[in-house]
């Protein structure tokens, strides 16, 4: 147990260690694209953060919080130690160096390419190395999920997989399915033009592979907060969780439904017909299904916890809840945030109405709201509840961390609700500097202000959250009380082969991207392409790299 | 209570569930996104059966990307500075020049000096001033009913004779030299307007000062001088050019610099010119 105790908290160190960095940037770049003065005014170098930005925030925060989450989950839940710690340390590394390898790239200039280097931008082929050894080396923690949970079955035939587990391993599953996009793109696509083994790249057919990955990693970077929502809030709520199946099957949902309908990142390209991209449009609409499940059963959650706590009347539950607790905290101000940016997932994937905030701020607005606000307050509140456990050193202010927390909701909401109106306003999202005189952009001037400062906000509040962690780090150790998982009202004491396993939905899943990707990827090999490939002659890497 | 263990038995509830669901979800989306909602198109009527679903698939009768549209190639001039053109300008007959020369005499006055302030002085113009004119005349790129008919009757050597005949005529515009002239006031921030555009142009809006081509003190290839045109002629040309009824300027440099010139503008400026001929400043051009 002690052994994967530690896995977790070095990834949880290097997930925090690269989310502070990335933050400050964050805040340089709101500043930098708005009316107000910014240090090291360069375009270049806006691009240069951008891409690092998304590199850490995307790929590495997400990746090594929820590798770290995993290793974690399958220890406290699963009661036992993980099995094959050596081959997790050995992903860990993988990821670590594929990280460092991808961040010096961008430093140095050499992958100004955005965190989703669409062809025909190229940057240097030691970049692509980077991330393709940090996807590469997460498939080791897939595996490793996978196995624990397959083990844990053989031992228990006939027993219920413990729903954090499940969980899990739906999200492992949904990782290695989300991933398979990126590294075809990588070695099918990118790698063969960036190492001069090709002079064109098919851009349309690099796109169409990335949008593969491009939704579903949003669910895999979302997973881990959906876990703590069924299975630590109604525990720290002092409650039970209302529906154990309708958990599993929340899971189940996402895994199927997350993967074949990228393509409504792709409704301005030309490459796609419009009728396959009204099936992923449709497609899409039923990843809504699971998250109003959830809102359904944590809101039932809750109020059976604050039942149980002497809540009285229609709303009077909600004031008896444990406000005090951050997790309770979180997933109120997390529900929010939800809310806000699911409405506004809803106009980014009708495909009518995306075209009119296609390709706008109001797209980077919802991401941010949503991955940045609902998702990553709950990584905070998973960090408040497990890095106690872990190192046996609890927090020294609880109210602190209440503080943090209200903190990255204000400055979320701050920032992103005048950024959603730029976008509806007009304003093209990854461009670094407006000319504010012009009187079509001076109009947004003030909303970009305010902008910016629920950024410098959030990022107050992401110092915050390393002074909390230190200072715990650095406490004295108590006798921590092990993680427990929430129980559900009626515990589940069988389970259909169907909801204990992934079997049956893998397979249907394989059908599903059959009819949504088939061909739509296939066209390319039949048409030999849509579009034409772009001749690209720019030579963008030294001939030392190759 | 065993029921349910086998995830691919279609007997049991979750796999019925499972596949049933799917199954229905892609039935339902092929049947909306191909051949019903396929067919509608906003401006025109709906597409059959057929079309509709290969609309959906992304093949239409147009995959190819979109020609580049090529608008018709619209030259200002047909007139290249050749060594060839320049030759043949330099070649020019005045004697033979001269007997082409009574047709002009009519209009543009005796020895090209114009008595009609609408028609310009052509004594003493550069000769390539003049080719160039009389040959974008007798090809429509300039418009003028009596001259475009006049040239039109003209051989290229005959438009080099009456170039060199009139070029050589005393009385008329100075010649341009290309010197520098050492003159004050060249400054932007000169008070009287006219000057400054003559000298200093404005670069704010991309005007270079007038003198630069049309002197006094500058010179370009083609370019007329100005000194002792008729104010009036000036005054119409510079209005032609800003509204593009003239376009025979070669890099269409009149037609952006007139753009930006305002009507008052345009009227000192003639006024400027069209008087220096009368009271040239001492010592300011060097005179023929």
């Amino acid at each position: 147990m002690q052994n994967s105790s530690r896995l977790a908290l070095y990834h949880y160190w290097v997930a925090f260690a690269a989310f502070l960095p990335a933050m400050v940037l964050g805040a340089w770049q709101m500043l930098m694209r708005s009316p107000l003065p910014a240090p090291l005014d360069d375009s270049n170098a806006y691009y240069t953060s951008v891409t690092l930005h998304g590199t850490a925030m995307a790929y590495v925060v997400t990746t090594f919080f929820a590798m770290g989450f995993g290793y974690a989950v399958t220890a406290t839940s699963l009661r036992r130690p993980v099995r094959g710690v050596t081959a997790a340390w050995i992903g860990f590394v993988i990821c670590l160096i594929g990280t460092v390898m991808a961040a010096v790239i961008v430093l140095s200039g050499r992958a100004t390419v955005l965190y989703t280097f669409y062809p025909p931008l190229l940057g240097s082929a030691w970049y692509y190395f980077g991330v393709l050894l940090l996807v590469g080396g997460s498939m080791i923690w897939v595996a490793l999920m996978i196995y624990n949970m397959a083990a844990w079955k053989r031992d228990n035939p006939g027993q219920p997989v413990p729903l954090p587990m499940f969980a899990i391993t739906a999200t492992a599953l949904l990782w290695a399915w989300a991933a398979s996009g990126v590294i075809l793109e990588l070695l099918g696509v990118v790698l063969p033009r960036v190492l001069g083994l090709t002079t064109q790249i098919d851009a349309a057919l690099g796109r169409t592979l990335f949008s593969v990955t491009l939704h579903a990693i949003v669910y895999f970077w979302l997973m881990p907060a959906y876990i703590a929502f069924y299975t630590l809030v109604p525990q720290a709520a002092g409650g039970r969780l209302y529906s154990d199946t309708m958990g599993r099957l929340t899971f189940i949902m996402f895994l199927v439904f997350s993967l074949p309908v990228g393509m409504h990142h792709l409704f301005a390209d030309p490459e796609h017909g419009a009728g396959v991209k009204f099936l992923q449009s449709f497609l899409t609409f039923f990843v809504a299904l699971p998250t109003l499940l959830t809102v359904f059963s944590i809101c039932a959650s809750l109020e059976i916890a604050g039942r149980a706590r002497g809540g009285r009347g229609l709303l009077g539950w909600i004031a008896a809840l444990p406000w005090k607790e951050p997790m309770v905290l979180a997933v109120a101000l997390s529900l929010v945030m939800l809310g806000f940016g699911g409405f506004g997932g809803l106009i980014n994937m009708s495909y009518a109405m995306n075209s009119m905030i296609h390709n706008t701020s109001w797209v980077t607005a919802h991401f941010h709201l949503i991955f940045g606000g609902a998702v990553v307050i709950m990584y905070f509140a998973i960090a408040y509840e497990m890095w106690p456990r872990i190192t046996g050193k609890p927090l020294r202010s609880k109210a602190l961390a209440r503080w943090q927390l209200w903190l990255w909701f204000a400055g979320m909401m701050i920032a992103t609700i005048p950024w959603h109106l730029t976008g509806l306003m007009g304003q093209p999202r990854r461009v670094a500097i407006f000319d504010y005189n012009d009187p079509f952009v001076a109009r947004m001037g003030p909303l970009v202000i305010i902008s910016v400062i629920g950024g410098m906000i959030l990022l107050v509040s992401a110092i915050l959250l390393i002074v909390i962690l230190v200072r715990s780090q650095l406490g004295e150790k108590h006798l921590a009380t092990p993680l427990r998982y929430a129980l559900a009202v009626n515990p589940p004491r069988y389970v259909p082969a169907s909801l204990n396993g992934f079997a049956m939905w893998n397979a249907i899943l394989v059908v599903l991207m059959v009819v949504a990707y088939g061909y739509p990827i296939g066209q390319f090999f039949i048409l030999k392409s849509s579009v034409s490939a772009y001749e690209v002659t720019r030579q963008s890497i030294g001939a030392g790299v190759r | 209570m065993v029921r349910d263990q086998g995830a691919f038995k279609l007997h049991n509830p979750w796999p019925r569930i499972g596949w049933g669901t799917a199954a229905a979800i892609i039935v339902i989306s092929f049947v909306l996104g191909f051949p019903v909602l396929g067919r509608y198109r906003p401006n025109d009527p709906p597409l059959d059966l057929w079309s509709a679903i290969c609309r959906g698939l992304g093949i239409t009768s147009d995959t190819r990307p979109a020609a580049e549209s090529r608008p018709a190639l619209r030259t200002p001039t047909q007139i290249a500075w050749t060594s060839s053109t320049l030759d043949q300008i330099a070649a020019g007959d005045t004697q033979h020049g001269g007997f082409i020369g009574m047709n002009c005499s009519a209009c543009h006055g005796q020895g090209g000096v114009s008595p009609s302030s609408l028609i310009p002085t052509i004594a003493g113009m550069d000769p390539a001033a003049i080719y160039k004119q009389l040959d974008d005349y007798r090809s429509g790129k300039r418009l003028w009913g009596v001259m475009g008919a006049m040239a039109k009757a003209l051989s290229a050597q005959d438009s080099a004779d009456v170039a060199a005949y009139f070029a050589a005529q005393p009385g008329g515009l100075p010649t341009l030299s290309g010197n520098r002239v050492p003159e004050s006031g060249r400054s932007l921030r000169q008070a009287d307007p006219a000057r400054r555009l003559v000298f200093a142009g404005d670069p704010q809006r991309g005007v270079p000062p007038c003198s630069a081509c049309h002197g006094p003190g500058g010179f370009k290839l083609g370019a007329p001088a100005l000194q002792g045109q008729h104010s009036a002629y000036i005054e119409r040309q510079l209005g032609a050019f800003a509204q593009g009824m003239r376009q025979n300027d070669i890099f269409g440099q009149m037609r952006a610099i007139a753009k930006q010139l305002t009507a008052d503008e345009m009227q000192v400026l003639a006024a400027y010119y069209g008087t220096r001929a009368s009271a040239p400043e001492p010592g300011g051009v060097a005179s023929r």
